[in-house]
């Protein structure tokens, strides 16, 4: 499914090439994919309710931004330089409440985001050179082998971040095939039973917290280097809610519906564009209305419609 | 009173009980024996309208009653005892029984059956404002029972009552089941740690891996060599 | 100086008052059900903008009136968005993350819809009581005096409701234990909703109250919800008592830190202190349900 999802996605430029506009809403759908595949990774297969998923992104947008900026590090470095800060940054945040229950988890990992904010546009974040209100208007675009990719001409950086949301999905494909993903599904059914088999919940649940983040701050950084300039309105609850959304269509736990999901989402996002203020209120009553109907997503429907197809018997239930 | 016929149960995909009949007369006491873990409980729980994917027939009074909810069944009379009796903790014995009275048909006589129950467990009353959670397991047990008593049940349905007794309290459940069942009370008992309650039975049932295995009176199951030795421990 | 401090003190109590009645509200719900509700910063909002309407009507002048009217709407919303959101998704495995989804899609709807219906700008609702106690420097409002003998008054009724009459005692019931509460025949789906409802009428309440000092705006309950929420842990989810201590602490650090440090600082200054106390105790000050 994977394979078939990148497949018609590489194709897309040969039919959209033309169009600046659909070539960026192309790239920030890579980059939403991305996010949201690592959130689902945190929340669909290891049950962690982590809600600072956005915090992380801007995290490491932040941070590739003004270590390229402040000290002179070339932007693909400092992507790198931004996953491994977001990472440390999400064990950091991982130690503490990752023995906590469910709830508390979503709460420690909101406040994350919460606190992120007034502390970037204060004066911690004026000191580290965030820009405080007014945020960063001059982000070095990004290079490779003295090729400076622009934002004029979208198809190099089309295929730069297509390349780049491949290799993502790869490794979260493999965490999900491996050792860890069966780890995971075995936590998920029983605690008690999975630490009877000797799974220590905590050690993974804090190394997917790690992955997850590394991933997550160096799309962030991705991002800062394509847009060229970031505030704090990327915390508002709009950003929060796409990816939500984008979960719900791709169904949690189902990777790579997450994949699906963004590209089904962001089109959706621009569709309802004329809506205006409309758009968000529409947005809200679709998560509603998606988590009632849908509730595993699309492809929990196609796997529900291929195993319908086969005649499966189940019991007959009062 | 009680009639089962072609009872399947699930507990998500595993399939526990196996076309599952059995019959319970009006004012009988019926025993079910069994090795642990082959779906004594959950033929208590399927009755009582707490297992939630079953199938097949269930009759109560020649009425079907099978898929109805538990509140339902309260209302109508059957009630289930818990084997780990599944108290509120942090209620004391007083609001326990109250709680235990919260069907609609057992409201008006909730003082009566108070009486009723204090009478039968004396402790109860002294330690009526007392939280459950600091009570003995022996009282516990006795306030479970108490208040299954409370919904005003013509028809129940207890599970394990020794579990987690002293050894020298089982003959005080004895009297209590023969007791309540003198009252009028129709019981099915899952119970194989009290020949004194076997030897209450007007019939046994014998269920091994979700299939009723034998059927028959007091009588037949001591004829039965491979009943006496594992069940009955006689 | 002095003068100040009791100001600071006042403010502290004042909030407070007002934060537990709404965080009772939460852990009753997640103590009740385990379902966590996103939306119970928009439901702030929702009592703030039914006052707000209901001042619109003529017949309407008084507070009295006001709650009157509002405490049906919001226990029927609630009850009806328990049944119609959360219920049906109860039957799922994965279905606390399932109920966080659909209330965070619930309070997108409700906060952009506020904003269409009655813009972005605040709106404000008249005061509760005018005047005020006087004494030199020393000024104490009637109406945060109101306010904090309303939502104590509030919470003291609540407790009366759950220990005195029956559907508060199955409320209690299925908290502390569900299979016990099916046994004896309570019907869990009616509690679930039941309590749903309640809480939001409490947070709504609790909306109505704060508007006056505060405005209502289409985002703000946000704040509310992360408050709610961080006094809720704090305070031991599912934990009544804990709740309300918790309350109060927040209410008067909030305030201490506002005046000396600056509002900016509150928020940070409350996770810092929540993230201790989790650290020690992970299960918040007081534990479960009490």
């Amino acid at each position: 499914m994977l394979v078939g999802i990148w497949a018609i996605v590489a194709v897309l430029p040969l039919f959209f090439g033309g169009t600046d506009f659909i070539m960026h809403i192309l790239i920030m759908c890579l980059i939403w994919s991305v996010v949201a595949s690592c959130w689902d990774l945190i929340m669909g297969f290891a049950g962690i309710f982590s809600f600072g998923q956005v915090a992380f992104f801007v995290i490491g947008s932040y941070t590739s931004a003004i270590v390229s900026a402040g000290f002179g590090v070339p932007p693909i470095f400092a992507v790198f330089i931004a996953g491994g800060f977001t990472a440390l940054v999400g064990i950091l945040v991982g130690l503490p409440c990752l023995k906590l229950k469910g709830a508390y988890i979503a709460l420690v990992t909101f406040a994350v985001h919460m606190i992120l904010e007034p502390v970037l546009k204060g004066d911690i974040g004026q000191a580290i050179g965030t820009g405080g209100t007014r945020g960063l208007l001059s982000i070095d675009p990004m290079t490779l082998f003295g090729y400076t990719f622009t934002t004029a001409s979208p198809i190099p950086y089309f295929y730069l971040f297509f390349l780049v949301a491949v290799a993502c999905s790869v490794i979260i494909l493999l965490v999900i095939r491996s050792h860890w993903g069966t780890a995971f599904l075995a936590l998920k059914d029983s605690q008690e039973f999975a630490t009877c088999l000797g799974v220590s919940a905590f050690k993974y649940k804090l190394m997917v917290f790690a992955l997850t983040s590394f991933l997550t701050g160096m799309m962030g950084g991705f991002y800062a280097h394509y847009v060229g300039m970031l505030s704090t309105r990327m915390l508002g609850i709009d950003l929060f809610v796409t990816l939500m959304v984008i979960l719900v269509i791709g169904g949690v736990g189902k990777f790579p519906g997450a994949i699906l999901g963004a590209f089904i989402t962001i089109a959706i996002n621009e569709l309802l564009s004329p809506l205006g203020p409309f758009r968000p209120i529409t947005m809200g009553a679709l998560v509603v209305i998606l988590v009632l109907l849908l509730p595993d997503g699309i492809v929990g429907l196609i796997q529900k419609l291929s195993r319908g197809s086969r005649g499966r018997l189940s019991p007959k239930v009062h | 009173m009680i009639e089962i016929r072609d009872l399947n149960a699930w507990y998500q995909d595993f399939h526990v009980l196996k076309n599952v009949s059995l019959t319970v007369e009006k004012g009988q006491v019926v025993v079910m024996l069994g090795p642990n873990g082959h779906g004594k409980s959950t033929v208590l729980k399927s009755i009582c309208g707490l297992v939630e994917k079953v199938s097949g027939i269930i009759e109560y009074e020649s009425e079907s009653i099978t898929g109805l909810g538990s509140e339902k069944l309260v209302n109508m009379g059957i009630t289930y005892i818990a084997e780990n009796r599944e108290l509120f903790p942090q209620m004391t014995v007083l609001e326990n029984l109250k709680l235990g009275a919260y069907s609609r048909s057992a409201r008006a006589s909730e003082k009566h059956n108070l009486e009723k129950v204090f009478d039968l467990f004396p402790r109860l009353r002294e330690r009526r404002s007392q939280l459950a959670s600091t009570m003995s397991g022996g009282e516990a047990r006795m306030l479970a029972i108490a208040r299954g008593l409370m919904s005003n049940a013509r028809f129940l349905a207890v599970d394990e009552p020794s579990l987690g007794l002293q050894p020298n309290l089982r003959d005080e459940v004895a009297r209590i089941i023969r007791k309540i069942n003198t009252q009028g009370i129709t019981l099915l008992v899952v119970e194989q740690n009290i020949p004194q309650i076997t030897t209450l039975a007007d019939k046994l049932y014998v269920l091994e891996e979700g299939r009723i295995s034998f059927e028959g009176s007091k009588e037949d199951a001591l004829g039965n060599d491979h009943l006496k030795e594992i069940f009955l421990g006689m | 100086m002095i003068f100040e401090i009791a100001d600071v003190i006042i403010s502290g109590l004042i909030n407070g008052s007002v934060y537990a009645l709404m965080a009772v509200g939460l852990t009753l719900i997640y103590g009740v059900s385990r379902a966590f509700n996103f939306a119970y910063g928009s439901f702030y909002s929702l009592g703030g903008y039914i006052a707000f309407l209901l001042f619109g009507l003529s017949f309407i002048n008084s507070y009295f009136l006001v709650f009157l009217l509002a405490a049906p709407i919001l226990l029927l919303f609630g009850f009806f968005v328990e049944k119609a959101l959360v219920a049906p998704l109860r039957k799922r495995d994965d279905w606390e993350i399932k109920v966080m989804m659909i209330t965070l899609g619930l309070a997108l709807l409700l906060d952009n819809a506020y904003q269409v219906i009655f813009g972005a700008r605040m709106k404000s609702l008249p005061p509760f009581l005018g005047g005020a106690f006087e004494a030199g420097d020393f000024y104490l409002s009637h109406q945060d005096v109101g306010i904090f003998f309303l939502s104590i008054g509030g919470i003291l009724v609540f407790r009366w409701f759950l220990n005195n009459t029956r559907t508060g005692m199955s409320v209690r019931a299925v908290a502390q234990n569900p299979a016990g509460a099916q046994i004896v025949g309570i019907p869990k789906e009616f509690v679930f909703a039941a309590t749903f409802a309640i809480s939001t009428v409490m947070v709504g309440m609790g909306g109505i109250l704060l508007a006056q000092k505060y405005f209502i705006t289409p985002m703000g309950g946000w704040d509310i919800l992360v408050k709610a929420w961080v006094i809720t842990a704090f305070g031991g989810m599912g934990s009544i008592r804990g709740g309300l201590y918790a309350a109060f602490i927040v209410g008067m650090l909030e305030a201490f830190v506002g005046w000396y440090f600056g509002m900016t600082w509150t928020l940070i200054v409350l996770f810092a202190v929540l993230l201790t106390t989790l650290a020690v105790r992970p299960q918040g000050l007081m534990g479960k349900w009490g």
